[in-house]
């Protein structure tokens, strides 16, 4: 049995991991959006600019000097949090994103509360009666609820819930004020994908643990069918969704923006939509780079959970530990 | 008998008395008659007494109160003379007045200037303004501000439209705070019509000095103030105190941006979250009929496509080739299948039939067979690769008419591939690109859109057409002022831009837009300019 080391040291490892993947993607996004300072020019003035007069913005903003040092200068205005004007919007973008990621995240937070208890629940449930008609009835439409990619299933769900039953908004602006009603289409949407898949691998899961020796032995001392399950083996069965659930956060992440834009949900996602759409460069690398933070954090706290759930595995195993696997 | 009266009083131009004899033995039609004698100042109710037409009213009594949502983009509106879209100026309708104002039918009436006569060459035009109007701010709106924003249109770096629109002006005569005279440099009959342009409004003199960044600061003739605006986001107007004319009947109006999908529009419709919608297309009227307490608005409108090919640019320098793409389409299938047949088929020339100066040149008659002959004779016996760029800007049965044609010629050996971009992308291309799609917006006279698109070296001319005779042609027939007369001068105007099959024009769309059944007062206007103040809801 390892020692567990102390949490500064196992945080600044992981810390120091995502800081590198961060540079990394920053450096990546700088090199795409503004390697040619003209072209840049010509997208903040606009595509009637004479060219004497974007010629003079670079100089103003120090588009004439290599390479390197603009993007180390970038670099230090993103860290210190200016982040400059959208051309778009013509707002301050710090100013501008935080709401919307805030916004954004309701959203993927809404999503995890729903997914977390119904794919696990339902996953367990079909995993314990394997064969059954229950089993069967569930595992298909976890099947189906995977295999419909989101514009089909807001499609679907809007069809049915907006337009036949008239139980639900149609759109999520928010108009009126924060509104509860106009959360549930895109969190069901956001929700349905991973709930069917996590389901899955939970069942699987369950049924991989259930066939185990220790389950056998607790049946033999007398357990009931309920102890055995909830005591037993759940949490062995719970590792792997568990850090699957983590690991799809990137993956809602990147499918708010289809849910958001379907919705008009004035999110992250539809920031990032819109100026992409109309070249907003600066906007465009503010939303690429919180993007790309909002990931890697959650990734680094999916290595940790994962890490204390089965110290096997953990990035601060060592040797002697890991060989006992 | 009842005699017709200018709206100053002062003696009637001497055409009035030509278009009177006339009207009775019927050489000019009601709508024509009721325009041009707009036109010339006279009064519309005078005019409508003269024809017995029966006076206009409200068919049910007018609630007032009440807070509209109207779902539509919500652009970035800092000048509105460089406006390049009508969504935003429907914004800052609310807010800012116009010179005159063009009703759904085309005819012009007085707003912020309450008279004019023009002068019996039709060169130079005196107007007078309305007195007692107030800016929001307390100022009070004089001929000083109108002149800073003519000159302001028509000065040398004016990067705005009307630069070419209003071009024919060389000089603006004050004559005191209400009464000013354009000097112009050639006849120009439907001036007063100009004034209505979306790019048009009339804002304070200070403009320049403030920042000339509207939305920071709204002040305005009209019957709304705005209190909140944030670009893509919504845009909220109150109804003011202290305007001039008839108070507003609801008392907000909220502007929601809805984001681009219009199944999503028609969704808020249906729930309830949205009031009117700025404009619907053809995809959406099935889920549309589905609503019970939804109608559709239509309105027939001279918007089109016109998938036009530069001039100068290689293959399209060479008329036949061409040529061999205009006989090669079959506009007529293209209206039927991508606007389900909502429209009337164009000939390639820009001039709608609803159009007061129409002439009626009718559309070539499709033939294969003479298109492959035309590409041999220019030396594409093997066929032809184009590329053609769009930007379904309006929705996407632009790129539903831009494949039908792809399929029309390619039975005469011309493989076209699309380049199709998001909207935004399309905007700095659109008059770069030697053969594109471009959406143009219904104008009340067809002069008016052939005067900036095809005229040599005009500001929005995208295909480069260059033609001294359709030039001399189109000034002529500016300065008419009789319907038939000018028709007949704009027979040479359509067959030369048809006959050097600059483009490919295939229908003129109906408007579509949609609204809540409680909502009246409210029509798809062919322009999509919506005054909202004589909108009410049940």
């Amino acid at each position: 049995m390892g020692r567990q080391p102390p949490v500064l040291r196992l945080f600044s490892k992981a810390v120091g991991g995502a800081c590198a993947t961060m540079l990394a993607v920053s450096l990546l996004v700088y090199l795409t959006l503004e390697f040619n300072g003209a072209d840049v020019a010509a997208k903040v003035l606009g595509p009637f600019s004479a060219p004497d007069q974007r010629y003079a913005w670079m100089r103003e903003h120090g588009y004439l000097e290599p390479l390197v040092l603009r993007y180390l200068r970038w670099l230090a205005n993103f860290v210190a949090g200016n982040w400059g004007t959208s051309t778009y919007y013509k707002e301050d973008i710090l100013a501008l994103v935080a709401p919307r990621l805030a916004s954004s995240s309701i959203l993927a937070a809404g999503a995890l509360i729903v997914i977390v208890p119904f794919s696990i629940v339902l996953g367990v449930i079909s995993g314990v009666s394997e064969g059954s008609a229950l089993d069967r009835a569930v595992s298909s439409a976890a099947i189906l609820a995977t295999s419909l990619p989101e514009f089909a299933s807001a499609a679907l769900l809007t069809a049915l819930l907006v337009f036949w039953l008239n139980w639900l908004p149609g759109t999520s602006t928010m108009s009126t004020g924060f509104s509860w009603r106009e959360l549930v289409l895109p969190i069901a949407v956001l929700s349905l994908s991973s709930a069917g898949y996590i389901a899955r691998i939970t069942r699987a899961s369950i049924i991989d643990v259930m066939a185990s020796p220790f389950v056998h032995t607790a049946r033999m001392k007398g357990c009931s069918w309920r102890r055995v399950v909830l005591r037993h083996a759940l949490r062995h069965a719970l590792i792997a969704p568990v850090t699957l659930v983590l690991l799809q956060i990137p993956w809602i992440l990147s499918n708010v923006v289809i849910v958001e834009v379907f919705f008009a949900y004035k999110g992250l996602g539809t920031l990032l939509y819109e100026a992409s759409l109309n070249s907003d460069i600066r906007l465009i690398e503010a939303c690429s780079m919180v993007s790309v933070i909002a990931v890697v954090s959650t990734q680094v706290l999916a290595d940790v959970i994962h890490g204390r759930l089965n110290p096997r595995i953990a990035p601060w195993a060592d040797d002697a530990l890991r060989s006992r696997a | 008998m009842v005699t017709l009266q200018n709206k100053d009083g002062s003696p009637l131009h001497p055409a009035v008395n030509y278009m009177c004899e006339k009207m009775p033995r019927r050489e000019i039609d009601r709508r024509g008659f009721l325009r041009t004698i707009a036109w010339l100042g006279v009064s519309v109710s005078s005019a409508r007494a003269f024809l017995e037409l029966p006076t206009e009213a409200h068919a049910q009594p007018v609630k007032i109160g009440g807070r509209l949502r109207f779902a539509c983009a919500i652009q970035e509106i800092s000048d509105p003379a460089l406006a390049a879209w009508t969504e935003g100026a429907n914004l800052y309708r609310n807010c800012l007045e116009f010179l005159t104002e063009v009703d759904a039918d085309n005819i012009t009436h007085p707003y912020l200037a309450e008279s004019w006569k023009p002068s019996p060459d039709l060169t130079v035009w005196e107007f007078k303004l309305r007195k007692g109007i107030r800016w929001s701010n307390g100022d009070a709106f004089t001929s000083e501000d109108v002149r800073f924003n003519v000159e302001r249109w028509t000065s040398k770096n004016s990067k705005s439209s009307n630069r070419t629109a209003f071009a024919a002006i060389s000089d603006f005569e004050t004559i005191d705070t209400h009464t000013f005279r354009l000097h112009l440099n050639r006849p120009v009959a439907s001036l007063p019509e100009q004034f209505y342009a979306y790019t048009c409004p009339i804002l304070h003199r200070t403009f320049d000095d403030t920042g000339a960044n509207w939305p920071k600061n709204p002040l305005g003739t009209g019957p709304f103030t705005m209190t909140d605006f944030r670009v893509g986001r919504h845009a909220i107007f109150r109804r003011r105190e202290g305007y001039w004319g008839t108070p507003a009947f609801l008392d907000e109006i909220q502007y929601i941006d809805m984001g681009t999908d219009l199944a999503a529009q028609v969704a808020a419709l249906a729930a309830g979250q949205a009031d009117v919608l700025y404009r619907l297309t053809p995809s959406e009227l099935d889920l549309l009929a589905k609503l019970p307490h939804a109608k559709l608005l239509e309105e027939n409108s001279a918007q089109t496509l016109v998938l036009r090919m530069q001039v100068d640019q290689k293959p399209f320098d060479d008329i036949r080739v061409r040529r061999a793409i205009v006989l090669a389409a079959d506009n007529q299938r293209m209206l039927s299948i991508a606007y389900r047949g909502m429209g009337i088929p164009g000939a390639n020339h820009h001039v709608a039939p609803m159009h007061p100066e129409y002439f009626p040149v009718p559309p070539l008659k499709r033939d294969v067979a003479q298109a492959r002959s035309l590409l041999a004779e220019a030396g594409y016996a093997n066929g032809l690769d184009l590329t053609l760029t769009l930007g379904n800007t309006q929705g996407k049965w632009e790129q539903d008419t831009a494949q039908i044609l792809q399929q029309n010629v390619a039975e005469a050996g011309i493989r076209i591939k699309l380049n199709v971009l998001p909207a935004a992308q399309y905007w700095p291309v659109w008059d770069k690109a030697p053969f594109a799609l471009t959406a143009w917006a219904h104008r009340p006279l067809a002069i008016m859109t052939l005067d900036l698109a095809y005229r040599s070296g005009a500001a929005w001319n995208e295909s480069h057409f260059s033609d001294a005779e359709f030039d001399r042609a189109l000034d002529q027939a500016l300065a008419t002022l009789l319907p038939a007369e000018r028709s007949k001068t704009m027979e040479t105007v359509e067959r030369r831009l048809q006959d050097s099959a600059v483009m490919v024009q295939p229908y003129f769309a109906r408007n579509l837009a949609a609204a809540s059944a409680n909502v009246q007062g409210h029509r798809a206007h062919p322009s999509q300019y919506y005054r909202m103040d004589r909108v009410w809801l049940n």
